[in-house]
């Protein structure tokens, strides 16, 4: 008796549960709204960027509007469908093809930055400075005001676009070049070059007065680290004759002395550590923008 | 017993901890959301002759568009926010998505962005937020012929409703392109823009960013004036209030078009055919304005200032004041200095060297002529500092330019600011403000 009685609790519990895991409204984990991304139908510019970044360099690019990736209090607006594809063609030609072409297919797969946000304009800032490019974590870059990009050739263009374009490759190179030293350090010798010069206050400087003290830029005047990345991107960017031109200008001979001094000492870094032949890939790069903007 | 008493006891337990988990809806959150949203985009493809929608930008304006969604995520976009978006379409991308509400994004650049572009050269907005817009909105309503959405970053307003197919035709033959030919009133080159209508002759001010006009005619000798907000429809503008001025009502303007030969555009009010052409002078020019600008600044020994320079004949900036080195603004300053017994006025230009302002060259000037009919004229009296070379073309037609034989007229636009308006031809004008 003791244990029908016992049988029939447990049974009616069982019941009784069952019942209760059916109002149970999780639902069903795959009907999720959005998860796994967005999707639309995808068009000629999603097949170019899958065959041409993702297949190859596993590279993602986020062209269609998503606030998540921006600053929530900045106003941004996407960029236009018709710009994206001149903008990633230049992309490719002028950063990952050179360092292919100067590496392996393999360097680039390895240490490319795998993820780009596009947007149409810039992002203006509180002081009434405006920002061209971003970069978070080694991996991903943002790309601001495509609607503005204009190469030669195309309509409107203007000698003055080529600022823009500049600008464009600039942050591309100085993220890449963060990630290599990321991965092996540069030289303990290069923080000594300009040791004591290093300042938060470099954003009142002028990328003139900087030059004098022996920096390639203002920026470089933030810490070292941003020094060696701004030697890499404004001499790849910018090219040699530039670089010499600028610095056989400055009146300071201490100061020619130290970019001198963190020229070879990037050079030698790009030998050392990746087997790159710096002044080649620096040629090939002022080579391609040189095609894009003259 | 006792113990089945338990077992109900315990058994009544189980049955309450269910009642807890009971939901008022009968789907699960993502059944739900998925539900909405295919609703929506159902919706949205719903209308083969697309969607007509009015938007209100946070400064101000009155803008039409056309929207036509088909279900691969494309949209077709009419918008009479120029004479191109007017008369061209344009497609672009949209997709629905699920965030804090069920939302539609316009997801790359359309003619619906070019309200929000923070690039103020894009919109006449203010750099860092435009017209203070949206392309990001919370689907809020679904009715049978309408769809309420509300923008995420500025909260504005869009009612979506079903276009006719007349309302498609108005957009592809190029109605609503005709009526934006009235923005080519800002080709005629003179300050002073006159409607003639009827005999009646009108003054008439445009701002174009916030969609305004301003009319002033002479009623009893006295100036009077009325302004009203305009929009586009097919066909022309039309006033948010009409002007009545005695007969004369005049709620919009239709039948506009613009003559590049005669520098006019004709419109039509009510049947009657009228035309807004360049002037000359003033309907009634305010004859005391340049004794009153003079003074007013020879009074405090202070002076006037002006960020751009002269405005000539349809070109802001025509001499290139703001691209001398360093420029920061030019200033006018009654009885600045004293020079062999002659007290002279100064136009300076102010640079910003190292940081600080400094007055280092500028024009100097006799005490000026005040005619009776409220001209102003200027007289050279010679040159003060060095002109720097990159700054010699500059200065040079700037103050060429104040010796204008005719002189000037001054408007007067607010407390503390004039245009100072030519008086030949009224083509060249700069802006003075204390």
């Amino acid at each position: 008796m003791k244990s029908l009685q016992t049988f029939l609790f447990i049974f009616s519990c069982t019941v009784v549960m069952p019942s209760c895991g059916k109002d149970d409204l999780s639902g069903n984990a795959d009907d999720i709204a959005g998860l796994g991304g967005d999707t639309w139908v995808k068009g000629p510019v999603d097949d170019w960027i899958l065959s041409n970044l993702t297949v190859p360099y596993n590279v993602a690019v986020k062209y269609k509007w998503d606030q998540s990736e921006m600053e929530f209090n900045k106003v941004i607006v996407p960029p236009d469908e018709a710009k994206v594809l001149p903008v990633l063609s230049a992309v490719k030609q002028v950063w990952i093809d050179n360092y292919v072409a100067e590496t392996s297919e393999l360097f680039m797969k390895k240490y490319c930055p795998k993820f780009f946000v596009l947007a149409g304009s810039a992002s203006w800032n509180m002081d009434g400075t405006i920002t061209l490019g971003q970069a978070e974590g080694g991996r991903k870059i943002l790309l601001y005001q495509l609607n503005d990009f204009r190469v030669k050739g195309m309509d409107g263009y203007q000698p003055e676009d080529s600022f823009t374009v500049k600008q464009m490759f600039h942050t591309i190179e100085h993220e890449f070049a963060h990630i290599l030293h990321q991965n092996v350090m540069y030289p303990q010798e290069f923080k000594q070059i300009s040791v004591g010069n290093y300042t938060s206050n470099w954003n009142n400087v002028s990328d003139q007065a900087a030059n004098e003290q022996g920096f390639i830029s203002a920026y470089a005047m933030s810490f070292p680290d941003e020094d060696f990345v701004e030697m890499t991107s404004m001499m790849l960017v910018e090219g040699r004759t530039w670089f010499n031109t600028m610095v056989n200008g400055l009146a300071d001979e201490e100061a020619q002395t130290r970019l001198r001094r963190k020229e070879a000492i990037v050079v030698n870094y790009f030998k050392d550590v990746w087997n790159i032949d710096f002044y080649s890939l620096q040629t090939r790069t002022r080579a391609s923008i040189t095609v894009l903007v003259k | 017993m006792k113990k089945i008493a338990l077992y109900i006891l315990s058994i009544t337990l189980c049955f309450t901890a269910c009642r807890k988990d009971e939901s008022v809806f009968d789907q699960s959150p993502d059944e739900r959301i998925n539900k909405t949203l295919s609703d929506y985009q159902a919706a949205l493809v719903s209308s083969p002759t697309g969607w007509k929608a009015t938007i209100i930008p946070g400064n101000g304006g009155i803008y039409h568009f056309y929207f036509r969604f088909n279900s691969e995520n494309r949209v077709v976009m009419y918008s009479d926010f120029d004479t191109a978006t007017a008369k061209h379409q344009k497609e672009s991308s949209y997709r629905l998505k699920a965030l804090q509400q069920p939302t539609l994004i316009f997801d790359t650049y359309s003619y619906l962005h070019l309200l929000a572009d923070p690039d103020a050269a894009v919109n006449g907005g203010s750099y860092g937020s435009g017209l203070l817009s949206d392309f990001e909105f919370a689907l809020d309503t679904l009715y049978a012929d309408s769809i309420i959405l509300t923008g995420k970053m500025n909260n504005t307003r869009v009612r979506l409703e079903k276009a006719s197919q007349q309302e498609l035709d108005e957009w592809q033959n190029g109605e609503w392109a005709d009526a934006l030919s009235f923005i080519n009133i800002a080709n005629i080159k003179n300050y002073f823009k006159r409607l003639t209508l009827d005999g009646v002759e009108y003054e008439v001010h445009i701002d174009p960013a916030s969609r305004t006009i301003v009319f002033q005619w002479l009623s009893g000798g006295a100036i009077k004036q009325f302004a009203t907000a305009y929009y586009f429809k097919a066909g022309g503008i039309q006033f948010e209030n009409p002007l009545t001025n005695g007969s004369q009502t005049i709620t919009g303007f239709s039948d506009i078009s613009w003559s590049d030969d005669t520098q006019t555009l004709s419109v039509n009010v009510n049947n009657t055919a009228g035309a807004i052409a360049g002037a000359v002078k003033p309907l009634k020019t305010d004859v005391n304005a340049p004794r009153r600008w003079w003074q007013k600044a020879a009074d405090d020994d202070g002076y006037w200032v002006s960020l751009q320079g002269f405005h000539v004949n349809g070109v802001d900036d025509a001499y290139g004041v703001t691209s001398i080195p360093d420029y920061a603004f030019m200033i006018f300053w009654p009885k600045y200095g004293t020079n062999s017994g002659i007290t002279y006025d100064l136009t300076g230009f102010i640079t910003a060297d190292a940081e600080e302002l400094a007055l280092n060259f500028g024009a100097a000037y006799q005490t000026p002529a005040f005619t009776s009919d409220g001209r102003i004229m200027f007289t050279y009296l010679g040159t003060l500092g060095d002109v720097p070379p990159e700054a010699e073309d500059a200065y040079l037609a700037t103050a060429g330019n104040f010796l204008n034989p005719a002189g000037f007229y001054l408007v007067q636009t607010s407390e503390t600011s004039y245009d100072m308006v030519s008086a030949d031809d009224a083509k060249t004008w700069i802006t003075w403000v204390y």
